[in-house]
């Protein structure tokens, strides 16, 4: 049974979190500084910020910890279950630490950069939970790359298809295959689009087209026999066209459906990363205002 | 024209072979038509897909016939003019044109496009579908955010610690500078200085010393914050810092918290092995006892040296003065000189300058409309000075001796020739002016025994007889108006949403000797200590007591024991 990186071990870290989160409040509760409103210059200001700086660098150790899957104390899920409890209980300590004094200066910069590394985590655990089933029921047990295969053959049966037609169905086919694109840049790939539906519906509308060619056609003819004879032979190889033609959008449709599934796929995994970009940047610019932070509380007591 | 058309076939192993054939016409057709001139089986090729006209000279216009366009050169385009070398890509097929071959007036080499190079070309054209693969990094900008981070909030600033030219520079600039260390708002009155921390942060790395404090504080009494003093181990290393933490908004800077006094002040029989004999106070609404007044009081000398008492009902204040309040507050007025008039508590009690205590009660401009020091009946518009016997003496002196000399005096017990009037131009004998002078004494020495003994001054002074002839009476001392409780701060100013009479009872007040100051019941009304603040006024102890002010400190008493 999948287990999520929540309900890791009885959420034992999430317990662990709310222990630590607990006696952080009680501590803040019952503690009244003397002389000063509650900040972080008491003994327990030093203590919850030296509680988050350590909390804060073993987080930041989680980015090491996870390309050593297999090695290291413990299990990497046990870990990114820690890392997600322990990183929520960081709002509390961090605000408690800083006693709700904020001003525009390197402390507030280094908490402001922790809440907002911690709040695009919670995006993070989000995607993680949500996004992977979704992928898998949007792929329906196939995968990327046989979709993609898939519409490749589609392409190539229906340029055959499409041949038998007329040129001017095969131009729109043709147009159609280059016009599919899948992936693309950042908001592309964000945006979940595909060029294929436009090639469906303009080839709807030349087999639109065509049938009130053929009907008007229908009604001119029957006035000779040399015409009858021509008319027969004409509507024989329509209908062998319009056969082609609907099997042609036929697969045209399945084209439109694997092409949005591949590009839903790709949006899906663009989700699930986007948020890493954000979160590991302003980590470590977390860690670069944390080192500032301490420095400066020590250069100036 | 003559078309060289030469198609390439690969046979494997590098090997190649050559088929060439010869097409007429100005225009080269290119399709999947069997009409056309270069036959493409590709299904990628339309039937009539592009046209190629030789121009002549090495020159070749091609047109694509498809609306998509085609490949030439790379690029997908419509209509282009080319010289040789010019490449179309149809499909899997290559056209290359050539420069006009001996012969021919055209030429053009078709070959199949290698299967490796399609794949490459596929994959170059492919579309990023992670976005790994995109411009996306997190390693570019977590340098980037670190780096400056570091330098725009740690080595900007310390550079300007260091050397005040950077600081200038950065002040200059919106750049971040000492001001983004700042822990917290500093106190008001620290503003003025506030952009330059080395005014309080001397030393890097270093607690902020006394010396920094004390270089604009060097009048602060040091009182209870003194170690040369106070050597108990609850006052801490007795730094500024420890109690005075700014960067705690702008009025963070002192120590409200009753903790400040009664982390000591409780138990301080036992902390100080008995020596002090202060009472235990932990709040002011709990176990404050009853204020401990300085009532006047003088030595032998004379010298004030005031009692302290407990306030009770049934202590006296001596002020020297006869004074019944109930008298004078009568709601029916007063008999003055100038008609009936009422007084009140401000006719006499008048704040000082800050507002805190009152001025001295002024006779001149206060009491003597009605209590005149009209000392005879014949000038009733003269009177004696309150001021030093001596100089009351040496007036009346003077009055009577001139008296005297002028003659015509109206007093039936004078001698005869000073009741005459004196003709002027005659001088009095020497007789005479013996006379004169000894009348007067007496006459003087008469008017003051009435004045000091009977009529005026004991109507408020306590008169003795004087030990010497030159005094030959004696006022007691007086205080009216002075301070009453020296070891606490109480301000009349703040306190002017009271009438005086809620805490003074003067109107039922008879005697001076009333002590009429409010007791600590009274102030409790309305004043809590700090825990009892939810219906009154929370005040710590630092609202009345200062911790720096103490100028009667039993520091003998705590002094180490050497």
């Amino acid at each position: 049974m999948h287990e999520s990186p929540l309900t890791f071990g009885g959420y034992r870290y999430l317990w662990v979190a709310l222990a630590l989160s607990g006696l952080a409040l009680i501590a803040y509760v019952v503690h009244t500084p003397l002389g000063a409103p509650p900040n972080g210059g008491t003994w327990l200001g030093y203590s919850l910020g030296t509680l988050g700086a350590l909390l804060i660098l073993w987080l930041l150790w989680f980015g090491i910890r996870k390309r050593r899957y297999g090695r290291g104390i413990g299990t990497l899920r046990g870990w990114l279950s820690a890392h997600v409890y322990l990183g929520t209980a960081l709002i509390l300590i961090g605000l408690l630490h800083s006693g709700f004094q904020f001003g525009w200066n390197v402390h507030t910069l280094a908490l402001v950069l922790m809440l907002a590394v911690i709040f695009s985590g919670f995006f993070g655990v989000f995607a993680y939970l949500r996004y992977p089933a979704l992928m898998t029921r949007n792929r329906e047990n196939a995968t990327r790359d046989a979709m993609l295969e898939e519409i490749t053959e589609l392409d190539q049966n229906s340029l055959m298809l499409a041949d038998a037609v007329d040129p001017k169905i095969h131009a729109i086919v043709l147009r159609s295959i280059s016009r599919t694109v899948l992936g693309g840049g950042v908001w592309a790939q964000l945006n979940s689009h595909d060029g294929s539906a436009a090639a469906l519906e303009s080839l709807r509308a030349a087999a639109k087209e065509r049938d009130k060619g053929a009907a008007s056609k229908k009604g001119d003819s029957g006035k000779t026999m040399v015409m009858m004879v021509d008319f027969l032979a004409g509507q024989a190889s329509t209908d062998k066209q319009s056969e082609a033609l609907r099997k042609l959008i036929d697969l045209l449709s399945r084209k439109k459906t694997l092409a949005e599934r591949v590009a839903r796929d790709i949006q899906l995994q663009a989700l699930m990363e986007i948020w890493l970009y954000i979160h590991v940047p302003l980590s470590v610019a977390l860690l670069g205002a944390l080192t500032a932070h301490i420095v400066v509380v020590l250069f100036y007591w | 024209m003559r078309w060289l058309i030469r198609k390439v076939a690969k046979k494997g192993k590098g090997q190649v072979s050559f088929e060439e054939d010869v097409h007429y016409g100005d225009v080269l057709t290119i399709g999947r038509g069997a009409d056309q001139a270069v036959f493409l089986s590709d299904l990628r090729a339309a039937i009539e897909h592009a046209r190629v006209t030789a121009l002549g000279g090495n020159k070749y216009k091609v047109e694509s016939l498809i609306t998509a366009g085609i490949r030439i050169n790379g690029a997908i385009q419509k209509t282009v003019t080319l010289g040789p070398g010019g490449q179309i890509e149809i499909g899997g097929t290559r056209i290359e044109l050539l420069a006009a071959p001996q012969d021919y007036d055209a030429g053009v080499e078709i070959s199949a496009i290698d299967k490796a190079e399609l794949a490459a070309e596929k994959e170059k054209a492919r579309k990023p579908t992670s976005l790994s693969e995109t411009w996306l990094s997190r390693r570019m900008p977590a340098w980037v955010l670190l780096i400056a981070t570091l330098v725009l909030f740690l080595a900007l600033p310390m550079a300007a610690h260091f050397s005040p030219s950077v600081s200038n520079i950065l002040s200059a600039t919106p750049l971040p500078s000492r001001d983004a260390w700042s822990a917290g708002t500093l106190a008001s009155a620290h503003h003025f200085f506030g952009s330059d921390c080395k005014s309080c942060h001397s030393e890097g790395t270093k607690w902020v010393k006394d010396a920094d404090c004390l270089s604009c504080h060097g009048e602060t009494t040091k009182a209870h914050a003194d170690p040369a003093v106070f050597h108990l181990p609850a006052l801490g290393e007795a730094r500024c810092a420890h109690c005075h933490r700014d960067h705690n908004g702008k009025n963070g800077l002192v120590r409200e918290d009753q903790a400040l006094c009664a982390d000591c002040h409780v138990g301080l029989t036992t902390s100080t092995a008995g020596v002090s004999k202060l009472a235990d106070i932990s709040d002011f609404g709990l176990d404050h006892p009853e204020f401990k007044v300085s009532l006047p009081a003088w030595d032998s000398t004379g010298k004030y040296t005031p009692e302290r008492v407990a306030l009770s009902p049934d202590i006296e204040e001596n002020s020297g003065l006869k004074f019944p309040h109930d008298v004078h507050l009568d709601v029916e007025g007063l008999n003055a000189p100038d008609g009936n008039r009422t007084l009140d508590c401000a006719s006499c009690h008048v704040p000082d300058a800050g507002n805190a205590i009152m001025k001295p009660v002024d006779f001149e401009t206060m009491c003597q409309d009605c209590h005149a020091l009209t000392f005879d009946v014949t000038q009733p518009e003269r009177q004696v000075p309150h001021a030093r016997i001596q100089e009351i003496i040496y007036m009346l002196d003077e009055f009577y001796a001139n008296r005297a000399l002028q003659g015509d005096v109206q007093d039936a017990a004078a001698p005869e020739s000073l009741r005459v009037r004196r003709r002027p131009g005659q001088a009095p004998t020497p007789a005479e002016r013996q006379l004169a002078l000894t009348w007067a004494r007496d006459k003087a020495r008469q008017v003051g025994e009435s004045l000091f003994t009977g009529r005026a001054c004991t109507v408020c002074h306590a008169v003795t007889p004087g030990r010497t002839a030159e005094e030959p009476w004696m006022v007691a001392p007086v205080r009216v108006a002075g301070v009453w409780f020296p070891k606490s701060r109480f301000d009349h100013g703040s306190h002017t949403t009271m009438g005086c009479a809620d805490c003074h009872k003067a109107r039922e007040s008879t005697a001076s000797t009333d002590l009429l100051l409010p007791d600590i019941a009274s102030c409790k009304t309305c004043h809590a200590g700090e825990s009892g603040g939810h219906d009154k006024l929370e005040s710590g102890c630092v609202a009345c007591h200062g911790y720096h002010e103490a100028p009667q400190l039993l520091q003998v008493d705590l002094q180490k024991p050497d």
